[in-house]
């Protein structure tokens, strides 16, 4: 019996080794994503945008001589154990030159600390968050398309602070997104503007019922509540509820929040005095542009971190292009095609960006998220707008700096 | 190129599965030995991974530590801390039987799960701790891969030998004594209450330690690594598919279980690329399966508990005649 499990076990690994000998010269690169898991829902959307820079590049011309781009999904579960799983395998087993992914910030910790960084490939984020991304030790391979919580907290902290809001009470939801968010967001109000936070408390995902916390956080006297949660899960219900009970008279949200769902749940007459923070492309065009090319595909452009994702396997495109398919050059190369100087490229627009590479020109990406001009530790500034809620959905009021 | 990439995979499962290994033996010592319905491994896990992150990272800023000591005291550090949590747990909660333990179990997990998220003067709260470091880590990455795999080989071997040795001496068959019929053993008199909690503490210390091997081989611990599905769940499987009572079926049972768990992946990748995403499910689906068929056809696991009163049996053909 036990000599038939190993037996079984030794002719999967073998089939697939056999199976994993390309058949022909594909370029390869992995998206690692936490398709099961808590971010089920949220994953299949960043990965169709990933796969939608693929599809674009294929259609103009592909990689290289003509070259095929193929995205390989690996499931990372959105937990250390399975991000490093898959980071491994697709280094190792698939050959990639480069990863999107993985979404989760312990994930990428992970998988950057056993496999990519030791590996030396390239590895871009479209969503982990976390501020202990920007410290690691990486060789300058590690980026991201998703500013850290850090920037975004402090940005919104000035504005607010700009608007003349006065009292606020904070609730985040206890994960490295809401935590990273809450905390800078503090530092930035409190210790540096003079702020006043009268409640400030974390709270956990998919209760029915957030009316003792809601009562605990008005009691400062703040009349204003900020919320750095999701809008589509537990953040929504907590402003629902806000509303219901009168708890308070104004609320702002993180980018998280910034959801159609708060409206087609809540209705805009009741939103009048909600704003939200979000990401925005410095140049709308580009947006505009992806956000067609994805309709295009049927996909939902304001799926949360959609456009990061899709901005994250487009730039590595550019890079293990303009690195000419060499692993060990991505990494120069993603700074070299996104540093705010050469040709503005935007998405989609993937033959313009191979002439130029190939006549030695510098190139600059326009994202649709940003314009992803990386800094030393590989992370991106971002361009945040303060956002309210109009007849037509979410509009700007503000750009945030 | 293909060759260096599949030795890189394997060495990467093989130090995967010692760490499972690890804490399969630590459940098999409770549940194996002792009857214990453990459900909180992910508790213990976690409770030993940050320790160990805690002991072994430099200074860091707005939490504990880090102490910045030699990766040895952290290891043993981690397997200390969380003999010291079992402790009172196992005070308090061994008195449960079975089913009613197994409850408790998963629930203080969450607690120590919820008290890691939360607590950032602690362990950095969600953020994780990260930059611990790799013994053997600043080599290459497949030279590094081996010697880390050398390392919790042979930490792995070392825990091999000592809890089979305790299973053959008089304290396992003990430990067998009082899980097979309590009643019995304590008519002989042996403490029971203080046997059940020896058994639990062991066995922590073991899932600390594999916790420990875990966190400094990824270099980070985040709270998302204690998900109760990989850290508790899957060793479960592991150790029932094995053979519980069974320190080798422990270990076979870690082997098969991570390789289907991690190798099916790849199969399933050769579906058309429009399941890509759906694929991703059916090893969650393998693994169930898996468990289903073993229960239903050989319920006492890959390799079962030997028995000796079974084999003197059919050695002296006493049933044949």
């Amino acid at each position: 019996m036990k000599t038939k499990f190993i037996a079984l076990a030794a002719g999967m690994m073998a089939a697939t080794a056999l199976a994993s000998v390309p058949a022909k010269a594909d370029v390869k690169i992995g998206l690692i994503g936490g398709v099961s898991g808590p971010i089920a829902a949220m994953a299949p959307a960043m990965i169709d945008a990933a796969q939608l820079a693929v599809q674009q590049v294929n259609e103009q011309g592909g990689i290289g001589d003509g070259e095929k781009l193929v995205g390989v999904v690996g499931d990372s579960a959105c937990n250390p154990q399975g991000g490093t799983d898959a980071a491994t395998k697709a280094v190792n087993i698939e050959g990639v030159v480069g990863l999107v992914g993985p979404h989760c910030s312990g994930a990428v910790l992970a998988a950057a600390g056993s496999v990519t960084i030791p590996a030396g490939i390239t590895l871009i984020t479209p969503s982990g968050t976390s501020p202990e991304i920007s410290g690691l030790e990486d060789k300058g391979t590690v980026f991201r398309t998703v500013p850290s919580d850090d920037y975004q907290g402090r940005a919104l902290a000035r504005t607010m602070k700009e608007m003349g809001y006065g009292k606020v009470a904070v609730a985040y939801l206890n994960n490295d997104y809401g935590t990273g968010l809450a905390n800078a967001f503090k530092a930035e109000y409190v210790d540096e503007l003079g702020g006043d936070i009268t409640q400030f408390a974390a709270h956990e995902e998919g209760k029915a019922s957030y009316r003792s916390n809601l009562a605990e956080l008005a009691k400062g006297g703040a009349d204003t509540l900020v919320i750095f949660d999701y809008g589509d899960g537990t953040g929504l219900t907590i402003l629902r509820q806000a509303l219901e009970n009168g708890f308070f008279d104004k609320f702002v949200g993180g980018d998280g929040m910034k959801s159609d769902a708060v409206i087609n749940e809540l209705g805009a007459e009741n939103l009048a005095t909600f704003v939200a923070s979000s990401p925005v492309g410095e140049q709308s065009e580009s947006l505009t542009m992806f956000n067609d090319a994805f309709k295009g595909v049927g996909g939902d452009p304001d799926a949360i971190f959609a456009n990061t994702s899709y901005d994250a396997a487009f730039l590595l495109a550019l890079a293990v292009e303009k690195a000419g398919g060499k692993k060990e050059d991505v990494a120069a190369a993603v700074v070299e095609v996104s540093n705010g100087e050469g040709e503005a490229i935007r998405p989609g627009e993937w033959k313009k960006a191979k002439e130029l590479i190939a006549a030695g020109t510098a190139i600059d990406y326009k994202g649709a998220a940003g314009d992803h001009n990386f800094d030393a530790k590989g992370d991106v500034p971002g361009t945040y707008a303060l956002f309210e809620v109009g007849s037509n959905g979410f509009e700007t009021i503000t750009e945030m700096k | 190129m293909e060759l260096l990439g599949l030795v890189n995979y394997a060495l990467f499962m093989a130090i995967f599965i010692c760490i499972y290994a690890l804490l399969a033996l630590g459940l098999n010592i409770q549940w194996g030995f002792a009857g214990l319905f453990n459900a909180g491994i992910a508790g213990f896990f976690a409770v030993g991974a940050y320790t160990s992150a805690i002991i072994s990272t430099p200074a860091a800023e707005g939490r504990i530590g880090g102490f910045d000591l030699h990766f040895v005291f952290g290891w043993i550090a981690a397997m200390l801390a969380a003999a010291l949590v079992a402790w009172p747990i196992g005070k308090i909660c061994l008195r449960f039987r079975s089913d009613y333990l197994a409850i408790a179990t998963i629930g203080i997990a969450e607690i120590i799960r919820l008290v890691i998220k939360s607590e950032p003067a602690l362990t950095n709260g969600a953020r994780g701790i990260s930059s611990i470091p790799r013994p053997v880590g600043d080599i290459g990455y497949m030279e590094s891969q081996i010697a880390y795999l050398i390392i919790v080989l042979a930490v792995l071997i070392a825990a091999y030998v000592l809890v089979e040795r305790q299973f053959n001496a008089p304290w396992g068959r003990m430990m067998r004594a009082i899980r097979d019929n309590e009643d019995a053993a304590k008519a002989m008199g042996k403490n029971v209450e203080f046997r059940r909690l020896e058994a639990f503490i062991f066995g922590a210390a073991l899932m600390g330690l594999g916790g420990a091997l875990f966190a400094h081989f990824n270099r980070s611990i985040t709270p998302e690594a204690i998900d109760p599905m990989v850290a508790t769940f899957l060793i479960w499987i592991m150790l029932i598919l094995g053979g519980s009572g069974n320190n080798r079926g422990a270990i076979l049972g870690a082997a098969v279980v991570w390789i289907i768990w991690s190798v099916s992946e790849i199969a399933t990748d050769r579906l058309p690329h429009e399941y890509a995403i759906q694929a991703k499910y059916i090893r969650l689906f393998l693994i169930g399966l898996m468990l289903q068929l073993v229960l239903r056809f050989r319920p006492e696991g890959l390799l079962p508990e030997p028995l000796r009163g079974d084999q003197r049996a059919t050695k002296s053909g006493a049933d044949q005649h």
